[in-house]
Protein backbone atom coordinates (compact mmCIF):
# COMPACT_ATOMS: atom_id res chain seq x y z
CA UNK A 1 0.00 0.00 0.00
CA UNK A 2 2.82 2.32 1.02
CA UNK A 3 4.59 1.21 -1.91
CA UNK A 4 2.12 1.76 -3.86
CA UNK A 5 1.63 5.35 -2.67
CA UNK A 6 5.38 6.41 -3.14
CA UNK A 7 4.91 4.82 -6.94
CA UNK A 8 2.08 6.83 -7.73
CA UNK A 9 3.50 10.33 -6.15
CA UNK A 10 6.87 9.51 -8.16
CA UNK A 11 5.22 9.46 -11.14
CA UNK A 12 3.24 12.48 -10.34
CA UNK A 13 6.54 14.19 -9.38
CA UNK A 14 7.62 12.91 -13.09
CA UNK A 15 4.45 14.42 -14.65
CA UNK A 16 5.05 17.68 -13.15
CA UNK A 17 8.64 17.99 -13.69
CA UNK A 18 9.12 16.70 -17.06
CA UNK A 19 7.19 19.15 -19.00
CA UNK A 20 9.15 21.96 -17.00
CA UNK A 21 12.65 20.10 -17.54
CA UNK A 22 11.91 19.40 -21.35
CA UNK A 23 12.58 23.03 -23.00
CA UNK A 24 14.94 23.95 -21.12
CA UNK A 25 17.11 20.33 -22.26
CA UNK A 26 15.68 21.20 -25.72
CA UNK A 27 17.33 24.34 -25.90
CA UNK A 28 20.72 23.49 -24.97
CA UNK A 29 20.54 20.44 -26.92
CA UNK A 30 21.90 20.28 -31.26
CA UNK A 31 19.71 17.91 -32.09
CA UNK A 32 16.89 15.75 -30.61
CA UNK A 33 15.43 13.44 -33.05
CA UNK A 34 15.52 10.46 -31.42
CA UNK A 35 14.80 9.45 -27.92
CA UNK A 36 17.60 11.25 -26.55
CA UNK A 37 18.84 14.49 -27.43
CA UNK A 38 22.46 14.97 -28.84
CA UNK A 39 24.80 17.55 -28.65
CA UNK A 40 25.46 20.34 -26.61
CA UNK A 41 24.80 23.94 -28.21
CA UNK A 42 24.02 27.95 -27.29
CA UNK A 43 23.36 27.89 -31.19
CA UNK A 44 20.15 28.67 -29.99
CA UNK A 45 20.22 30.97 -27.24
CA UNK A 46 22.86 33.07 -29.56
CA UNK A 47 20.51 33.25 -32.22
CA UNK A 48 17.82 34.64 -29.85
CA UNK A 49 20.50 37.22 -28.40
CA UNK A 50 21.40 38.66 -32.17
CA UNK A 51 18.06 38.93 -32.84
CA UNK A 52 16.88 42.55 -31.82
CA UNK A 53 12.87 41.91 -32.13
CA UNK A 54 13.76 39.39 -29.14
CA UNK A 55 15.55 41.57 -27.30
CA UNK A 56 13.29 43.89 -27.29
CA UNK A 57 10.38 41.93 -26.46
CA UNK A 58 12.01 41.21 -23.51
CA UNK A 59 12.67 44.78 -22.15
CA UNK A 60 9.25 45.55 -23.02
CA UNK A 61 7.99 42.65 -21.15
CA UNK A 62 10.27 43.55 -18.20
CA UNK A 63 8.80 47.45 -18.48
CA UNK A 64 4.83 45.78 -18.69
CA UNK A 65 5.72 43.93 -15.45
CA UNK A 66 7.71 46.43 -13.12
CA UNK A 67 4.83 49.37 -14.00
CA UNK A 68 2.17 46.51 -13.35
CA UNK A 69 3.80 45.83 -9.91
CA UNK A 70 4.30 49.25 -9.12
CA UNK A 71 0.61 49.92 -10.03
CA UNK A 72 -0.29 46.74 -7.89
CA UNK A 73 1.73 48.07 -4.55
CA UNK A 74 0.47 51.87 -4.86
CA UNK A 75 -3.02 50.02 -5.05
CA UNK A 76 -3.03 47.02 -3.62
CA UNK A 77 -1.21 48.26 0.23
CA UNK A 78 -3.80 50.48 0.79
CA UNK A 79 -6.64 48.52 -0.15
CA UNK A 80 -5.81 45.51 1.59
CA UNK A 81 -4.46 47.91 4.90
CA UNK A 82 -8.10 49.72 4.81
CA UNK A 83 -9.96 45.95 4.45
CA UNK A 84 -7.53 44.79 6.89
CA UNK A 85 -8.81 47.29 9.43
CA UNK A 86 -12.34 48.06 8.79
CA UNK A 87 -13.56 45.03 10.36
CA UNK A 88 -17.40 44.30 9.78
CA UNK A 89 -19.31 44.84 6.62
CA UNK A 90 -16.65 46.43 4.00
CA UNK A 91 -13.18 44.25 5.15
CA UNK A 92 -15.75 41.19 4.72
CA UNK A 93 -17.05 42.26 1.29
CA UNK A 94 -13.63 43.59 -0.24
CA UNK A 95 -12.37 40.05 0.47
CA UNK A 96 -14.72 38.25 -0.74
CA UNK A 97 -14.93 40.45 -3.84
CA UNK A 98 -11.45 39.74 -4.47
CA UNK A 99 -11.63 35.86 -3.84
CA UNK A 100 -14.86 35.52 -6.41
CA UNK A 101 -13.21 38.09 -9.17
CA UNK A 102 -10.64 36.25 -10.69
CA UNK A 103 -12.88 33.25 -10.67
CA UNK A 104 -16.04 34.98 -12.82
CA UNK A 105 -13.31 36.78 -14.47
CA UNK A 106 -11.48 35.06 -16.46
CA UNK A 107 -8.37 36.63 -17.93
CA UNK A 108 -10.27 36.04 -21.44
CA UNK A 109 -13.28 37.88 -20.14
CA UNK A 110 -11.01 40.66 -18.92
CA UNK A 111 -8.98 40.88 -22.32
CA UNK A 112 -12.39 41.13 -24.13
CA UNK A 113 -13.79 43.88 -21.05
CA UNK A 114 -10.64 46.17 -21.53
CA UNK A 115 -11.10 45.78 -25.55
CA UNK A 116 -14.59 47.07 -25.49
CA UNK A 117 -13.86 49.43 -22.47
CA UNK A 118 -11.17 51.79 -23.95
CA UNK A 119 -11.68 51.24 -27.16
CA UNK A 120 -13.22 55.24 -27.11
CA UNK A 121 -12.43 59.07 -25.86
CA UNK A 122 -11.70 59.71 -23.16
CA UNK A 123 -9.82 56.23 -22.83
CA UNK A 124 -9.08 55.46 -26.11
CA UNK A 125 -5.93 52.71 -24.87
CA UNK A 126 -7.17 49.81 -27.48
CA UNK A 127 -3.16 48.93 -28.52
CA UNK A 128 -0.99 51.03 -26.81
CA UNK A 129 1.57 50.14 -24.06
CA UNK A 130 -0.43 51.65 -21.60
CA UNK A 131 -3.49 48.66 -21.78
CA UNK A 132 -1.21 46.08 -21.32
CA UNK A 133 0.06 47.40 -18.25
CA UNK A 134 -3.15 48.24 -17.21
CA UNK A 135 -4.59 44.63 -17.95
CA UNK A 136 -1.61 43.07 -16.33
CA UNK A 137 -2.27 44.77 -13.29
CA UNK A 138 -5.79 43.90 -13.18
CA UNK A 139 -5.07 40.26 -13.39
CA UNK A 140 -2.29 40.09 -10.61
CA UNK A 141 -4.01 42.47 -8.20
CA UNK A 142 -6.48 39.25 -6.64
CA UNK A 143 -2.82 37.71 -6.29
CA UNK A 144 -1.11 40.51 -4.60
CA UNK A 145 -3.65 41.67 -2.31
CA UNK A 146 -4.01 37.99 -1.18
CA UNK A 147 -0.48 37.85 0.12
CA UNK A 148 -0.28 41.61 1.13
CA UNK A 149 -3.40 40.68 3.28
CA UNK A 150 -1.88 37.45 4.74
CA UNK A 151 1.17 39.72 5.67
CA UNK A 152 -0.94 42.07 7.30
CA UNK A 153 -2.35 39.21 10.23
CA UNK A 154 1.40 38.87 10.78
CA UNK A 155 2.56 41.85 12.36
CA UNK A 156 0.58 44.22 15.02
CA UNK A 157 -0.57 46.86 12.41
CA UNK A 158 -2.94 48.88 14.41
CA UNK A 159 -0.94 49.27 17.15
CA UNK A 160 1.74 50.54 15.16
CA UNK A 161 -0.50 53.09 13.59
CA UNK A 162 -2.21 54.38 15.94
CA UNK A 163 1.30 54.53 17.71
CA UNK A 164 2.29 56.70 14.53
CA UNK A 165 -0.23 58.61 14.75
CA UNK A 166 -0.30 59.66 18.53
CA UNK A 167 3.33 60.84 17.93
CA UNK A 168 1.83 62.96 14.75
CA UNK A 169 2.37 61.57 11.67
CA UNK A 170 0.20 62.56 9.01
CA UNK A 171 -1.44 59.51 6.95
CA UNK A 172 1.04 59.67 3.78
CA UNK A 173 3.82 59.20 6.53
CA UNK A 174 2.39 56.65 8.31
CA UNK A 175 1.73 54.53 5.25
CA UNK A 176 5.40 55.80 3.91
CA UNK A 177 7.42 55.60 7.34
CA UNK A 178 5.19 52.71 9.29
CA UNK A 179 2.94 50.62 6.88
CA UNK A 180 5.52 49.56 4.34
CA UNK A 181 8.81 49.37 5.97
CA UNK A 182 6.69 46.57 8.34
CA UNK A 183 4.93 44.98 5.41
CA UNK A 184 8.08 44.88 3.11
CA UNK A 185 8.74 40.82 3.39
CA UNK A 186 4.34 40.76 2.47
CA UNK A 187 4.71 43.71 -0.60
CA UNK A 188 7.74 42.06 -2.40
CA UNK A 189 6.40 38.48 -2.04
CA UNK A 190 3.37 39.58 -4.00
CA UNK A 191 5.18 41.92 -6.28
CA UNK A 192 6.88 39.06 -7.29
CA UNK A 193 4.36 36.91 -7.79
CA UNK A 194 2.57 39.77 -9.76
CA UNK A 195 5.56 40.17 -11.54
CA UNK A 196 5.92 36.22 -12.33
CA UNK A 197 2.47 36.16 -13.51
CA UNK A 198 2.66 39.81 -16.13
CA UNK A 199 6.19 38.13 -17.48
CA UNK A 200 4.26 34.97 -18.75
CA UNK A 201 0.62 36.61 -19.08
CA UNK A 202 0.11 35.89 -23.06
CA UNK A 203 -3.95 35.66 -23.24
CA UNK A 204 -5.23 38.86 -22.42
CA UNK A 205 -1.82 40.48 -24.41
CA UNK A 206 -2.87 38.98 -27.09
CA UNK A 207 -6.59 40.56 -27.12
CA UNK A 208 -5.41 43.88 -25.79
CA UNK A 209 -1.54 44.61 -27.88
CA UNK A 210 -1.16 45.98 -30.62
CA UNK A 211 1.91 45.67 -33.57
CA UNK A 212 3.87 48.03 -31.18
CA UNK A 213 3.61 45.73 -28.14
CA UNK A 214 4.90 42.44 -29.28
CA UNK A 215 5.81 40.97 -25.43
CA UNK A 216 8.08 38.25 -25.18
CA UNK A 217 5.20 35.84 -24.59
CA UNK A 218 3.31 37.45 -28.11
CA UNK A 219 7.04 36.23 -29.90
CA UNK A 220 7.39 32.99 -28.63
CA UNK A 221 3.54 32.20 -29.40
CA UNK A 222 4.67 33.04 -33.43
CA UNK A 223 8.21 31.36 -32.49
CA UNK A 224 6.04 28.02 -32.07
CA UNK A 225 5.15 27.78 -35.17
CA UNK A 226 8.27 29.38 -37.50
CA UNK A 227 11.32 28.69 -35.41
CA UNK A 228 10.88 25.72 -32.82
CA UNK A 229 14.79 25.89 -31.74
CA UNK A 230 14.90 29.51 -30.80
CA UNK A 231 11.06 29.15 -29.35
CA UNK A 232 12.99 26.71 -26.73
CA UNK A 233 15.34 29.20 -25.68
CA UNK A 234 12.73 31.69 -25.07
CA UNK A 235 10.22 29.21 -23.51
CA UNK A 236 13.33 28.48 -21.16
CA UNK A 237 13.82 31.96 -20.61
CA UNK A 238 10.10 32.54 -19.12
CA UNK A 239 10.49 29.27 -17.32
CA UNK A 240 13.67 31.21 -15.95
CA UNK A 241 11.92 33.81 -15.04
CA UNK A 242 9.45 32.55 -13.13
CA UNK A 243 11.90 30.03 -11.17
CA UNK A 244 13.60 33.15 -9.85
CA UNK A 245 10.96 35.10 -8.71
CA UNK A 246 9.60 31.75 -6.69
CA UNK A 247 12.24 31.34 -5.46
CA UNK A 248 12.75 34.88 -4.07
CA UNK A 249 9.57 34.05 -2.64
CA UNK A 250 10.71 31.17 -0.59
CA UNK A 251 13.40 32.75 0.54
CA UNK A 252 11.71 35.86 2.19
CA UNK A 253 8.91 32.87 3.45
CA UNK A 254 11.92 31.07 4.91
CA UNK A 255 12.72 34.76 6.90
CA UNK B 1 -9.09 56.47 12.60
CA UNK B 2 -11.87 57.55 10.37
CA UNK B 3 -9.32 59.21 7.54
CA UNK B 4 -7.38 56.15 6.89
CA UNK B 5 -10.93 54.73 4.97
CA UNK B 6 -9.64 57.69 2.55
CA UNK B 7 -6.86 55.33 1.63
CA UNK B 8 -10.08 52.93 -0.16
CA UNK B 9 -9.97 55.49 -2.99
CA UNK B 10 -7.47 54.41 -4.93
CA UNK B 11 -9.14 50.85 -4.90
CA UNK B 12 -12.49 51.43 -5.43
CA UNK B 13 -10.94 53.44 -8.48
CA UNK B 14 -8.71 50.92 -9.89
CA UNK B 15 -11.66 48.19 -9.55
CA UNK B 16 -14.05 50.62 -10.50
CA UNK B 17 -12.15 51.25 -13.68
CA UNK B 18 -10.68 47.98 -14.76
CA UNK B 19 -12.80 45.73 -13.61
CA UNK B 20 -16.73 47.13 -12.96
CA UNK B 21 -16.51 49.26 -16.27
CA UNK B 22 -15.16 46.63 -19.05
CA UNK B 23 -18.05 44.19 -17.12
CA UNK B 24 -20.06 46.99 -18.47
CA UNK B 25 -19.08 47.67 -21.36
CA UNK B 26 -19.64 43.66 -22.13
CA UNK B 27 -22.78 43.77 -21.20
CA UNK B 28 -23.84 47.04 -23.26
CA UNK B 29 -22.43 46.11 -26.29
CA UNK B 30 -23.96 42.59 -26.28
CA UNK B 31 -27.45 44.65 -25.99
CA UNK B 32 -27.01 46.97 -28.22
CA UNK B 33 -27.96 47.72 -31.71
CA UNK B 34 -28.70 50.60 -33.99
CA UNK B 35 -32.37 50.17 -33.69
CA UNK B 36 -32.15 49.89 -29.79
CA UNK B 37 -31.51 46.57 -27.76
CA UNK B 38 -31.57 43.48 -28.97
CA UNK B 39 -31.36 39.99 -27.77
CA UNK B 40 -30.27 38.61 -31.08
CA UNK B 41 -26.50 37.62 -30.04
CA UNK B 42 -28.11 35.61 -26.96
CA UNK B 43 -30.22 33.89 -29.16
CA UNK B 44 -27.59 32.80 -31.46
CA UNK B 45 -25.43 32.36 -28.58
CA UNK B 46 -28.50 29.38 -27.14
CA UNK B 47 -29.68 28.20 -30.61
CA UNK B 48 -26.86 28.29 -33.16
CA UNK B 49 -25.54 24.75 -33.20
CA UNK B 50 -22.20 25.38 -32.95
CA UNK B 51 -22.31 27.57 -29.82
CA UNK B 52 -24.42 24.93 -28.11
CA UNK B 53 -21.74 22.04 -29.08
CA UNK B 54 -19.16 24.81 -27.49
CA UNK B 55 -20.90 25.76 -24.26
CA UNK B 56 -21.15 21.26 -23.90
CA UNK B 57 -17.96 20.79 -24.55
CA UNK B 58 -16.49 23.35 -22.59
CA UNK B 59 -19.20 22.28 -19.46
CA UNK B 60 -17.88 18.66 -19.92
CA UNK B 61 -14.28 19.58 -20.28
CA UNK B 62 -14.69 21.34 -17.04
CA UNK B 63 -15.98 19.16 -15.25
CA UNK B 64 -13.93 16.16 -16.21
CA UNK B 65 -11.13 18.52 -15.18
CA UNK B 66 -11.87 19.50 -11.97
CA UNK B 67 -12.69 15.84 -11.50
CA UNK B 68 -9.83 14.59 -12.20
CA UNK B 69 -8.10 17.21 -10.35
CA UNK B 70 -9.94 16.51 -7.49
CA UNK B 71 -8.89 13.26 -7.33
CA UNK B 72 -5.41 13.88 -7.98
CA UNK B 73 -5.37 16.93 -5.71
CA UNK B 74 -6.49 14.71 -2.65
CA UNK B 75 -4.03 11.90 -3.02
CA UNK B 76 -1.20 14.41 -3.88
CA UNK B 77 -1.93 16.94 -0.40
CA UNK B 78 -2.34 13.71 1.65
CA UNK B 79 0.69 12.38 0.51
CA UNK B 80 2.34 15.69 0.70
CA UNK B 81 1.45 16.06 4.29
CA UNK B 82 3.07 13.28 5.45
CA UNK B 83 6.18 14.07 4.79
CA UNK B 84 8.98 15.42 7.02
CA UNK B 85 9.01 19.45 7.10
CA UNK B 86 12.05 20.45 4.88
CA UNK B 87 10.80 18.43 1.77
CA UNK B 88 6.95 19.91 2.68
CA UNK B 89 8.22 22.77 2.66
CA UNK B 90 10.24 22.65 -0.80
CA UNK B 91 7.63 20.70 -2.64
CA UNK B 92 4.77 23.17 -1.61
CA UNK B 93 7.16 25.70 -3.56
CA UNK B 94 7.58 23.17 -6.62
CA UNK B 95 3.48 23.45 -6.42
CA UNK B 96 3.40 26.90 -6.62
CA UNK B 97 5.24 27.03 -10.26
CA UNK B 98 2.45 25.96 -12.67
CA UNK B 99 -0.29 29.00 -11.78
CA UNK B 100 2.33 31.61 -12.38
CA UNK B 101 4.05 29.74 -15.20
CA UNK B 102 3.30 30.69 -19.30
CA UNK B 103 0.97 28.54 -20.64
CA UNK B 104 2.90 28.63 -23.38
CA UNK B 105 6.29 27.14 -21.63
CA UNK B 106 3.66 24.28 -20.64
CA UNK B 107 2.80 23.68 -23.96
CA UNK B 108 6.25 23.23 -25.73
CA UNK B 109 7.56 21.28 -23.01
CA UNK B 110 4.17 18.73 -23.62
CA UNK B 111 5.00 19.54 -27.31
CA UNK B 112 8.50 18.19 -26.71
CA UNK B 113 7.34 15.03 -24.57
CA UNK B 114 4.26 13.90 -26.11
CA UNK B 115 3.63 15.22 -29.58
CA UNK B 116 3.89 13.81 -32.95
CA UNK B 117 7.54 13.10 -32.78
CA UNK B 118 7.83 13.46 -29.13
CA UNK B 119 9.97 11.39 -26.75
CA UNK B 120 6.87 9.24 -25.77
CA UNK B 121 5.79 8.75 -29.30
CA UNK B 122 8.91 7.73 -30.32
CA UNK B 123 9.26 5.36 -27.14
CA UNK B 124 5.91 3.90 -28.20
CA UNK B 125 6.56 3.41 -31.35
CA UNK B 126 9.50 1.86 -31.21
CA UNK B 127 7.65 -1.08 -28.82
CA UNK B 128 4.82 -1.19 -31.74
CA UNK B 129 2.47 0.27 -29.52
CA UNK B 130 -0.38 2.82 -30.79
CA UNK B 131 0.61 6.38 -30.53
CA UNK B 132 -0.47 9.05 -28.52
CA UNK B 133 -2.37 12.29 -29.86
CA UNK B 134 -1.68 14.62 -27.58
CA UNK B 135 -3.79 17.17 -30.08
CA UNK B 136 -6.50 15.15 -28.55
CA UNK B 137 -9.54 15.81 -25.98
CA UNK B 138 -7.72 12.65 -24.05
CA UNK B 139 -4.36 15.13 -24.82
CA UNK B 140 -5.88 18.26 -23.38
CA UNK B 141 -6.90 16.13 -20.38
CA UNK B 142 -3.72 15.22 -20.04
CA UNK B 143 -2.19 18.37 -19.98
CA UNK B 144 -4.49 20.59 -17.42
CA UNK B 145 -3.87 18.37 -14.79
CA UNK B 146 -0.57 19.85 -14.94
CA UNK B 147 -2.00 23.01 -13.91
CA UNK B 148 -5.04 21.99 -11.61
CA UNK B 149 -3.60 19.00 -9.39
CA UNK B 150 -1.16 21.04 -7.55
CA UNK B 151 -3.27 24.17 -7.79
CA UNK B 152 -5.97 21.45 -5.89
CA UNK B 153 -3.83 20.33 -3.82
CA UNK B 154 -2.56 23.77 -2.31
CA UNK B 155 -5.89 25.01 -2.07
CA UNK B 156 -6.85 21.61 0.05
CA UNK B 157 -3.26 21.45 2.34
CA UNK B 158 -4.15 23.90 5.34
CA UNK B 159 -7.40 22.28 5.75
CA UNK B 160 -5.71 18.53 5.50
CA UNK B 161 -2.85 19.71 8.08
CA UNK B 162 -5.51 21.47 10.54
CA UNK B 163 -7.03 18.16 10.76
CA UNK B 164 -4.27 16.25 11.77
CA UNK B 165 -2.79 12.79 11.44
CA UNK B 166 -5.18 12.06 14.79
CA UNK B 167 -7.99 11.95 12.93
CA UNK B 168 -6.86 8.71 10.46
CA UNK B 169 -5.02 7.39 13.77
CA UNK B 170 -8.39 7.84 15.75
CA UNK B 171 -10.25 6.31 13.17
CA UNK B 172 -8.06 3.08 12.70
CA UNK B 173 -7.71 2.50 16.35
CA UNK B 174 -11.11 2.01 16.84
CA UNK B 175 -11.02 -0.89 14.18
CA UNK B 176 -11.76 1.00 10.42
CA UNK B 177 -9.63 -0.33 7.79
CA UNK B 178 -7.73 2.33 5.90
CA UNK B 179 -10.21 2.00 3.40
CA UNK B 180 -13.33 2.75 5.62
CA UNK B 181 -11.03 5.39 7.01
CA UNK B 182 -10.65 7.33 4.02
CA UNK B 183 -14.25 7.41 3.13
CA UNK B 184 -16.29 7.44 6.36
CA UNK B 185 -13.87 9.93 8.52
CA UNK B 186 -11.49 11.52 6.57
CA UNK B 187 -13.05 12.48 3.03
CA UNK B 188 -16.44 14.19 4.76
CA UNK B 189 -14.30 16.11 7.26
CA UNK B 190 -12.62 17.36 3.59
CA UNK B 191 -15.05 17.73 2.15
CA UNK B 192 -15.73 21.30 2.33
CA UNK B 193 -12.11 21.73 1.06
CA UNK B 194 -12.32 19.89 -1.54
CA UNK B 195 -15.79 21.38 -2.73
CA UNK B 196 -13.87 25.15 -2.73
CA UNK B 197 -10.65 23.31 -4.94
CA UNK B 198 -13.22 22.27 -7.26
CA UNK B 199 -14.51 25.82 -7.77
CA UNK B 200 -11.24 27.33 -7.99
CA UNK B 201 -10.53 24.33 -11.17
CA UNK B 202 -14.00 24.09 -12.20
CA UNK B 203 -13.96 28.35 -12.74
CA UNK B 204 -10.67 27.85 -14.12
CA UNK B 205 -11.23 25.48 -16.75
CA UNK B 206 -14.11 27.25 -18.16
CA UNK B 207 -12.08 30.34 -19.23
CA UNK B 208 -9.01 28.48 -20.29
CA UNK B 209 -7.96 29.21 -23.25
CA UNK B 210 -3.88 29.93 -23.63
CA UNK B 211 -2.80 26.38 -23.60
CA UNK B 212 -5.41 24.86 -25.60
CA UNK B 213 -4.82 27.40 -28.43
CA UNK B 214 -1.23 26.85 -28.17
CA UNK B 215 -1.73 22.98 -28.57
CA UNK B 216 -4.67 22.40 -31.20
CA UNK B 217 -5.71 25.69 -32.11
CA UNK B 218 -8.85 26.51 -32.75
CA UNK B 219 -9.41 22.75 -33.48
CA UNK B 220 -11.56 21.68 -30.35
CA UNK B 221 -15.00 23.56 -29.82
CA UNK B 222 -14.30 25.09 -26.34
CA UNK B 223 -17.01 28.05 -25.89
CA UNK B 224 -13.54 30.22 -24.05
CA UNK B 225 -11.84 29.48 -27.64
CA UNK B 226 -15.02 30.51 -29.44
CA UNK B 227 -14.91 33.96 -27.79
CA UNK B 228 -11.29 33.90 -28.59
CA UNK B 229 -12.08 33.48 -31.96
CA UNK B 230 -14.12 36.00 -32.33
CA UNK B 231 -12.11 39.07 -30.95
CA UNK B 232 -9.04 38.00 -32.65
CA UNK B 233 -9.49 36.25 -35.75
CA UNK B 234 -10.94 36.90 -39.16
CA UNK B 235 -14.48 35.94 -37.71
CA UNK B 236 -14.19 39.52 -35.95
CA UNK B 237 -17.50 39.74 -33.97
CA UNK B 238 -17.20 41.75 -31.15
CA UNK B 239 -20.77 41.64 -30.22
CA UNK B 240 -21.36 38.24 -30.55
CA UNK B 241 -18.19 37.89 -28.03
CA UNK B 242 -19.63 39.59 -25.19
CA UNK B 243 -22.87 38.09 -25.64
CA UNK B 244 -20.75 34.52 -25.43
CA UNK B 245 -18.91 35.54 -22.44
CA UNK B 246 -21.70 36.49 -20.35
CA UNK B 247 -22.67 33.29 -21.04
CA UNK B 248 -19.70 31.71 -20.02
CA UNK B 249 -19.74 33.85 -16.58
CA UNK B 250 -23.15 32.96 -16.16
CA UNK B 251 -22.56 28.99 -16.69
CA UNK B 252 -19.11 29.58 -14.23
CA UNK B 253 -21.37 31.68 -11.83
CA UNK B 254 -24.12 28.71 -11.77
CA UNK B 255 -21.07 26.37 -10.97
CA UNK B 256 -19.75 28.15 -8.51
CA UNK B 257 -22.84 29.10 -6.67
CA UNK B 258 -23.99 24.97 -6.87
CA UNK B 259 -20.38 24.18 -4.94
CA UNK B 260 -20.55 27.34 -2.88
CA UNK B 261 -24.68 25.88 -1.78
CA UNK B 262 -22.94 22.19 -1.04
CA UNK B 263 -20.29 23.70 0.92
CA UNK B 264 -22.47 25.33 2.99
CA UNK B 265 -24.96 22.08 3.57
CA UNK B 266 -21.57 20.08 4.25
CA UNK B 267 -20.46 22.17 7.10
CA UNK B 268 -23.73 22.12 8.87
Amino acid sequence: MRALGWLLFGLFLLYLLLPMLAPVVYSFSQMWLGLLPEGFTLAWYRRVLQDPRYLEAALLSLRVALLAVLLNVAVGVPTAYVAYTWTGRVGEGLRRLLQVLPLLVPPLVVGLGFLLAFNRPPLALSGTFWIVVFGHAALGFPFFFRTVYAGLAGIEVRLLMEAAQASGAGLLARMRYVLLPNLLPAVLSGSLVAFAISMGEFEVTSMVAGFGTVTLPLLLFQSLREDFRAASAVASVLLYTTLLALAGLTLLKRR
Amino acid sequence: MRGERLLLLPGALFLLLFFAYPLWAILERSLSSPEGLTLARYLKALTAPAYLEAWRNSLLFATASTLLAAIGGVFVAYWTSGLPLRLKRFLLSLYAIPASLSGLVVAFGFIVLLGRNGVVNQLLGALGLPRFDLYSWTGLLLVFPFYNVPLFALALMPLLESLGKELMEAARASGATPFQAWVRVLLPNLMPGILAGSAIVFAGMMGAFGTALALTGFAKNLLSLQIYSLVAESAFDLPQAAALAVVLMATTGLGLYLLALGERRWRR
